[in-house]
């Protein structure tokens, strides 16, 4: 040990620059928290948030019943149970959509593999409950979400023989999400 | 009989001012170290009771009054109702030979009453030694009632922690009474009239400038060790929350929790205070005599005698917030080395020293 560092640990350098360190974040004071309930950070453009099924702008879901978001979730939180659409034999629809959103690790990845653009993510994250299993969604309620997430919906495509099922809608036709 | 009654009324009523202030700064004091540390650590604190938090105190103690009081099954329970009370009377009593304010008298109905100092006796300082070595009694016992293991590893550190750095607190000490001959904190005070430089911390003699009795090292190793005796960060190895979750108080719950909080807020405060007055000069003012008496008010000196003391005091309270800001926790064994090995030999040498150069220059 050489006189220099000898001194300092005598004088306690080390702690004193951190003493200083401190100090001075107590003199240039500037919170780099939020007073959440209160104020609330602005979120990205491309948050992910709360999943919701999607309507075409005459009412009717856009889900086709596919089961492909089903198969690429990750954490298996939809369960989707599909069936023809009434007197349309060659249309299907989902009968029973299910999320459980306690699972969900909203990574995206259904909505990227939705045919239809039927799935789409809100900005809506404040989601905590006191019942777990009101995390448990079915699809009227994920519709509701959608509903109040998304008020401007997309046109129902005019499809060249009704016997195709409606697949493909043009991108510039995705549903703008609210600002 | 009336005389008696009367005295007794009046110390009863100049402790309750005591116990008012005491309280009232502990209330303070948990309200202020969460803003600083918050403000230090570019967060905000408590914001959410009254305009910036500021009612988060009253909020806490009416929380902590409702709150259920557990008794953990196994529990010793007259020592697990003991300890806290046991912590808390002796962190307060230690009080009442602490010197606000300048040493005067006043007459109350026909007593003579000393308004600053509940009670001015002649071995002040061994009196609030020997009171805080009784506190950790209530460590100890609160740690080995509770019938838990985190409980009981917590009392059994505090116990050690608490004797080893109780030395360095008494062995600091003495150099400042060697120099005040006195063991009387009033008088340990009233030697420090005059001017900065006449702080024991500087230590010149009355007559000069020169500081010769320096205290400095022992001022070191009394804010350190008394930090490590209040069991403050980074020395709170008993209630180490990252492997002991609350230590010794881990099974408390509701008012004896309480009970044990605004005990260590008590104790920081009384170390605040006797470090303020035997090493800063307690009430006097860094220079000699005082403002309202050159301007010819001296029946108002008081107030600034009391306003230098609160500064001291709250400086120190300071100091311990940010040292808490700052520093980690130490480990067991950099704890105890450092009390044995560094602090114990400043202090014995410090004791040395001084007593030779007391004897080469005595005082006055
Ligand atoms: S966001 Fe990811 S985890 Fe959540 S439902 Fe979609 S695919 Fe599953
Ligand atoms: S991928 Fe889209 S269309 Fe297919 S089941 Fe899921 S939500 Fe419905």
């Amino acid at each position: 040990m050489n006189f220099k560092t000898w001194i300092k640990t005598i004088t306690f350098y080390d702690i004193l620059v951190g003493m200083k360190a401190t100090m001075s974040h107590l003199l240039h004071y500037r919170s780099i928290t939020l007073q959440y309930p209160h104020e609330k950070r602005t979120l990205p453009d491309n948050y992910r948030g709360m999943l919701a099924l999607l309507r075409y702008d005459d009412g009717t879901e856009k889900c086709v019943g596919c089961d492909l978001c089903e198969a690429a979730c990750p954490s298996r939180v939809i369960r989707v149970v599909s069936a023809e659409v009434p007197g349309e034999p060659t249309k299907r629809y989902s009968k029973e959509y299910y999320m459980d959103m306690t699972r969900c690790l909203f990574c995206g990845m259904c909505v990227d593999a939705c045919p239809v653009d039927a799935l789409g993510m809100t900005r809506e994250f404040e989601w905590a409950v006191y019942d777990k299993r009101q995390l448990h969604l079915n699809k009227e309620q994920l519709l509701a979400i959608g509903d109040r997430s998304f008020p401007v919906r997309e046109k129902q495509l005019e499809l060249q023989h009704p016997n195709v099922a409606f697949f493909n809608v043009a991108f510039k036709n995705l549903p703008q999400k609210p600002v | 009989m009336t005389e008696l009654s009367l005295r007794l009324a009046v110390t009863f009523a100049q402790i309750m001012a005591e116990m008012g202030i005491v309280v009232i700064t502990i209330a303070t004091m948990t309200y202020f170290e969460r803003k600083v540390l918050g403000w230090m650590q570019d967060r905000m604190g408590p914001m959410e009771v009254g305009p910036y938090g500021i009612l988060q105190p009253v909020a806490d103690g009416i929380k902590l009054f409702f709150k259920e009081d557990i008794t953990p099954a196994g529990a010793n329970k007259a020592m697990f109702a003991l300890a806290p009370i046991l912590t808390v009377v002796t962190a307060l009593i230690g009080f009442a030979v602490i010197p606000f304010g300048p040493n005067i008298t006043m007459d109350v109905f026909g007593i003579t009453v000393k308004p600053f100092v509940v009670s001015d006796i002649n071995i002040g300082i061994l009196y609030i030694l020997a009171f805080a070595s009784i506190g950790t009694y209530g460590i100890i016992l609160g740690g080995w009632s509770s019938n838990s293991k985190y409980s009981l590893l917590g009392g059994l550190r505090a116990a050690a922690q608490v004797i080893s750095y109780e030395l360095n607190v008494g062995l600091a000490i003495v150099g400042v009474i060697l120099l005040a001959g006195s063991l009387s904190i009033v008088e340990i005070t009233e030697a420090q009239t005059g001017g900065f430089w006449h702080w024991f911390i500087w230590g010149a003699r009355p007559d000069g400038f020169f500081p010769i009795h320096t205290q400095i090292f022992a001022f070191v190793v009394f804010v350190i060790s008394a930090m490590a005796e209040t069991n403050r960060i980074p020395f709170d190895l008993p209630e180490a929350e990252s492997e002991l979750v609350a230590g010794f108080m881990t099974e408390y719950s509701g008012m004896r929790f309480a009970f044990f909080v605004s005990a260590e807020y008590a104790n920081m405060t009384l170390v605040s205070c006797v470090a303020a007055s035997l090493f800063l000069g307690g009430w006097n003012a860094p220079y000699p005599g005082t403002i309202f008496g050159y301007v010819g008010l001296e029946q108002l000196a008081w107030v600034e005698h009391i306003a230098w003391f609160a500064a001291k005091v709250y400086f120190f309270l300071f100091v311990f917030v940010w040292i808490r800001a700052t520093l980690p926790r130490l480990r067991y064994d950099q704890l105890m080395r450092f009390g044995w090995k560094v602090m114990l030999p400043i202090a014995l040498a410090n004791v040395i020293v001084t007593a030779i150069a007391v004897y080469f220059f005595p005082r006055g």
